[in-house]
C-alpha cells in the first residue's frame, strides 16, 4: 500500500475508533480488504478488534451511504466514511427522507479516484500482480515486469468525469481536500449519441440493453433508488412483465432512468454493479444535461436544501412540450 | 478420433458449423464476452477467461415458452411454445461443463423429467475447451475439477497459443459425427497432440471436507447475522452463477391469445417466496443469503452428494460489494488456512 494510504489510514482509525469507543456512534460503515488487493468491500465495525480490518486504498468504490437505510433500524447512531459522490449519496437520501441528519456521523474523505481492475489487467496485458502508486502514477507490476502508467487512465469509469472529489457533507473531514475538478468531457458520449439518427440510436441501446439480466444490481447500488417498493416489484397493476425481452429492458431502464430525472447525482454505481456493463451513466446524463438546458444549471446531491428542478415549480417554467 | 483446425480456417469452421444449426460461442460483446449465438462478423473470444455470465442459458435458457394459446371464435388454438434445432455449443469451459453435470440431476434424474431441458440437452453437441490461462478469480481445483480434462463433453478441444491452432477430440459418437466434416477444414492430428498445459487455480486454503455435514443444525447460526449485511438484494450472483437452476412460470398476454413462459428467477429478490396474502417465509436479505449459501453447501450436497458450486469465479468477479461464495464458505469456517 502506498505510504500515502497507510498515513491516511492511520489518521481515520484514530477518528473513528475515538468515536466508536467513546459511544459517539454504534457501528462504523467503512471498507476492509477482500480476497484480492484490487477489492475492498463494506466493512460493518462495531467494536475495536472490527476497525483492525478497516482499509482504505484505490479500491474503496462501494458507496457505503445507502447502507443507512436498512442499519439503521438495528444502530441508534452510525458512523460512514463518505468520499466526494458518497456525501451526495447521503444528501440524495437525505432529501428523500429515508434518513435523519442527526443519527448519522460522516467522515469526510477527498478522494483520489478509484481504480478499475479490469482496466488494469487491459493496460497491463496480463492479470497484475500488484501495484505501487506515487505521484499520479500506477506501477503495474507483473510476471513479465513493470510497466509504469498515468493513474488518470486506469480509474473507474464513474471517476473519470467526477466534478466533486472532496465530500460536500461531512461532520469531520480527516483528510486534505483536493479541490474541484473539471469534467469536459462529461456529456461527450452523450452527445455523439444525440447526433445520432433516431434509428441508429435505437440500434445503439437496443444492442446494449440487450444484455440486460434484469438483476437489478444498478437499481440495488443505488442512492436515488430508495423506494420502499419499486415499480418493478408492483403487481396491481403489473408494470415490468418478467419477460425477458427489448421491450422490457427498456421499460425498466427507461423508467428508472426518469425516477431519477434531476435526482441523479452521477456516482456511476448503477454502471459499477452491472455485470455486463451496460453504460447506464450516459442514460443518466442524458436526463442531467437536459434538465441543466431547460431549468439552469442544477447538480443534485450538492446540497440537500435545494429542491431538485422538477420537485419545484415556478411560474416561469419553461413548457417544453405546449410551447411548441 | 483426434483433428486438428489450423488458426486461418477457424473462420470458416464457424461459418461450416453456423451452417448446420445454431452455432453458440464465446464472443466478444462491448466490453465482456458472452456465450451466444455466433452471426458473421463476431469476434470469437477462445482466449479469454469464463463468459461474464455462464453458458447455463444454452439448455435452461433465461426464458422459454411452454404454449401459446388464441381464441378464434369459439376455438381455442393451442401450440408448442418452442421448436427445438440442432445446436453446437463451442468453447464451454470444464468448470460450466461440470455445472452442466449439477444441472441434469435436477432437470432430467427426476420423474417426470424436464422435457424442454431434455430436448434442448438432446439437440445439443457441446465441444468443451481445456482451459490455459485461467483468471484470478478462478478456483475449480478446490472442487477437483480439472481445467484441462472435459468428461461429459462430445469434444474436447485444446488450442495451442503460439500458433492458434485447435486440436480437436471426439469423446463422444455426438462428438465424432462432429469432427467427420470436410477433410480440407479438419485435418488428422496424426499422433501430434497439445498440452495438457499446467493449469492452477486459487484455492483460498477453503477446506470443504467436512464442511456439508458441518453445516446441518447451524441455520441459526450467528454467522449469518453478519455474512449478509453487505448484500445490496440484486440478483447478480444467481444470474452470472452456472449451478443456480430457479425459474418462475408467468402468463403474458390476455384472455384471447398469449403464452405461458418461465424465465430465471433469483432467490436473492424479496418476491422470491412472497405468499399470497402478503406472508414471506424469508423476509430480508439475511434469510435469502442463508438459503443461497445453504442450497450451494448443504441441501444440494444432502440430495446430490456434492457441493453446487464449480468454482468458476463468476460471483467473485461480479458481486458489486464482493460478497461471494468464498466469503461464506471462510464465514462458516471452511477455511484451512487463515493468512491469506
Amino acid at each position: 500500500m502506498a505510504e500515502r494510504y497507510l498515513a491516511e489510514l492511520t489518521k481515520i482509525r484514530d477518528a473513528v475508533r475515538q468515536d466508536l469507543l467513546g459511544g459517539r456512534i454504534n457501528l462504523l460503515l467503512g471498507w476492509e480488504k477482500g480476497h484480492y488487493w484490487w477489492q475492498s468491500r463494506p466493512l460493518f465495525a462495531e467494536d475495536e478488534k472490527d476497525l483492525e480490518r478497516l482499509t482504505w486504498d484505490s479500491f474503496c468504490a462501494v458507496n457505503l451511504s445507502r447502507y443507512l437505510l436498512d442499519e439503521l433500524k438495528d444502530y441508534q447512531k452510525i458512523g460512514v466514511l463518505v468520499k466526494g459522490c458518497d456525501s451526495r449519496a447521503f444528501n440524495r437520501l437525505l432529501q428523500d427522507n429515508m434518513i435523519a441528519r442527526e443519527r448519522v456521523v460522516l467522515y469526510g474523505l477527498p478522494c483520489p479516484g478509484m481504480l478499475d481492475y479490469s482496466l488494469l489487467t487491459a493496460v497491463a496485458g496480463v492479470a497484475p500482480e500488484g501495484i505501487d502508486e506515487e505521484n499520479g502514477r500506477v506501477v503495474l507490476k507483473t510476471v513479465a515486469g513493470e510497466k509504469t502508467v498515468e493513474r488518470d487512465q486506469l480509474l473507474l469509469y464513474k471517476c473519470r468525469d467526477c466534478l466533486y472529489p472532496d465530500p460536500v457533507v461531512y461532520d469531520q473531514l480527516l483528510l486534505i481536500p483536493r479541490g474541484a475538478k473539471e469534467a469536459p468531457e462529461r456529456y461527450k458520449s452523450v452527445t455523439a449519441l444525440e447526433e445520432l439518427p433516431a434509428d441508429e440510436r435505437y440500434a445503439y441501446w437496443d444492442k446494449e440493453l440487450s444484455r440486460c439480466l434484469r438483476c437489478y444490481a444498478c437499481r440495488q447500488a443505488c442512492p436515488y433508488c430508495s423506494c420502499r417498493e419499486c415499480f418493478v416489484e408492483q403487481d396491481k397493476p403489473r408494470w415490468q412483465g418478467r419477460a425477458y425481452q427489448a421491450s422490457e429492458n427498456f421499460l425498466f431502464h427507461l423508467v428508472r432512468a426518469y425516477h431519477g430525472a434531476g435526482r441523479c447525482i452521477d456516482c456511476g454505481e448503477c454502471q459499477r454493479a452491472c455485470p455486463v456493463v451496460i453504460p447506464l451513466q450516459e442514460l443518466n446524463r442524458k436526463l442531467i444535461k437536459d434538465l441543466n438546458e431547460l431549468y439552469g444549471q442544477f447538480e443534485a446531491g450538492l446540497n440537500a436544501e435545494l429542491e431538485p428542478p422538477l420537485l419545484t415549480y415556478k411560474p416561469n417554467d419553461p413548457a417544453a412540450f405546449s410551447e411548441k | 478420433m483426434k483433428k486438428i483446425v489450423t488458426a486461418d480456417k477457424l473462420p470458416v469452421l464457424w461459418s461450416h458449423l453456423a451452417g448446420q444449426g445454431k452455432l453458440l460461442l464465446p464472443v466478444k460483446e462491448g466490453p465482456t464476452v458472452l456465450f451466444k449465438e455466433w452471426t458473421a462478423g463476431d469476434e470469437v473470444a477462445l482466449d479469454a477467461p469464463t463468459s461474464a455470465i455462464s453458458p447455463k442459458d444454452i439448455f435452461f435458457p433465461r426464458e422459454e415458452t411452454y404454449m401459446r394459446y388464441r381464441c378464434r371464435g369459439p376455438v381455442l388454438e393451442l401450440s408448442a411454445g418452442e421448436e427445438f434445432e440442432p445446436v453446437t455449443a463451442f468453447g464451454v469451459h470444464p468448470c460450466d461443463l461440470k455445472a452442466f453435470e449439477m444441472l441434469d440431476r435436477v432437470y432430467l434424474d427426476q420423474d417426470p423429467v424436464d422435457e424442454l431441458y431434455r430436448d434442448r440437452r438432446a439437440r445439443t453437441t457441446v465441444v468443451a475447451l481445456a482451459c490455459f490461462a485461467p483468471d484470478p478469480f478462478c478456483f475449480c481445483s478446490v472442487f477437483g475439477i480439472d481445467p484441462v480434462s472435459a468428461p461429459g463433453a462430445d469434444v474436447i478441444a485444446h488450442l495451442d497459443r503460439q500458433s492458434g491452432n485447435l486440436m480437436l477430440e471426439a469423446q463422444t459418437v455426438k462428438g465424432e459425427a462432429l469432427l467427420k466434416g470436410d477433410a480440407s477444414l479438419l485435418t488428422e492430428a496424426n499422433g501430434q497432440s497439445y498440452g495438457p498445459a499446467l493449469v492452477k487455480t486459487a484455492d483460498f486454503g477453503l477446506k470443504l471436507s467436512g464442511l456439508s455435514e458441518n453445516l446441518k443444525g447451524r441455520f441459526e447460526d450467528p454467522a449469518w447475522d453478519k455474512l449478509y449485511k453487505s448484500c445490496l438484494g440484486c440478483g447478480v450472483c444467481t444470474y452470472v452463477c452456472p449451478t443456480c437452476y430457479c425459474f418462475d412460470v408467468e402468463d403474458y398476454g390476455h384472455e384471447m391469445a398469449g403464452e405461458r413462459f418461465r424465465c430465471w428467477d433469483s432467490c436473492m429478490y424479496g418476491q422470491f417466496t412472497l405468499m399470497a396474502g402478503g406472508h414471506n417465509p424469508r423476509p430480508s436479505r439475511k434469510e435469502r443469503i442463508r438459503q443461497r449459501f445453504l442450497h450451494k453447501l448443504q441441501y444440494y450436497p444432502e440430495t446430490y452428494g456434492e457441493i453446487a458450486c464449480v468454482g468458476c469465479g463468476r460471483c467473485l468477479r461480479s458481486c458489486p460489494v464482493n460478497l461471494d461464495i468464498v466469503q461464506a464458505i471462510i464465514a462458516l469456517g471452511g477455511e484451512q488456512n487463515v493468512q491469506r
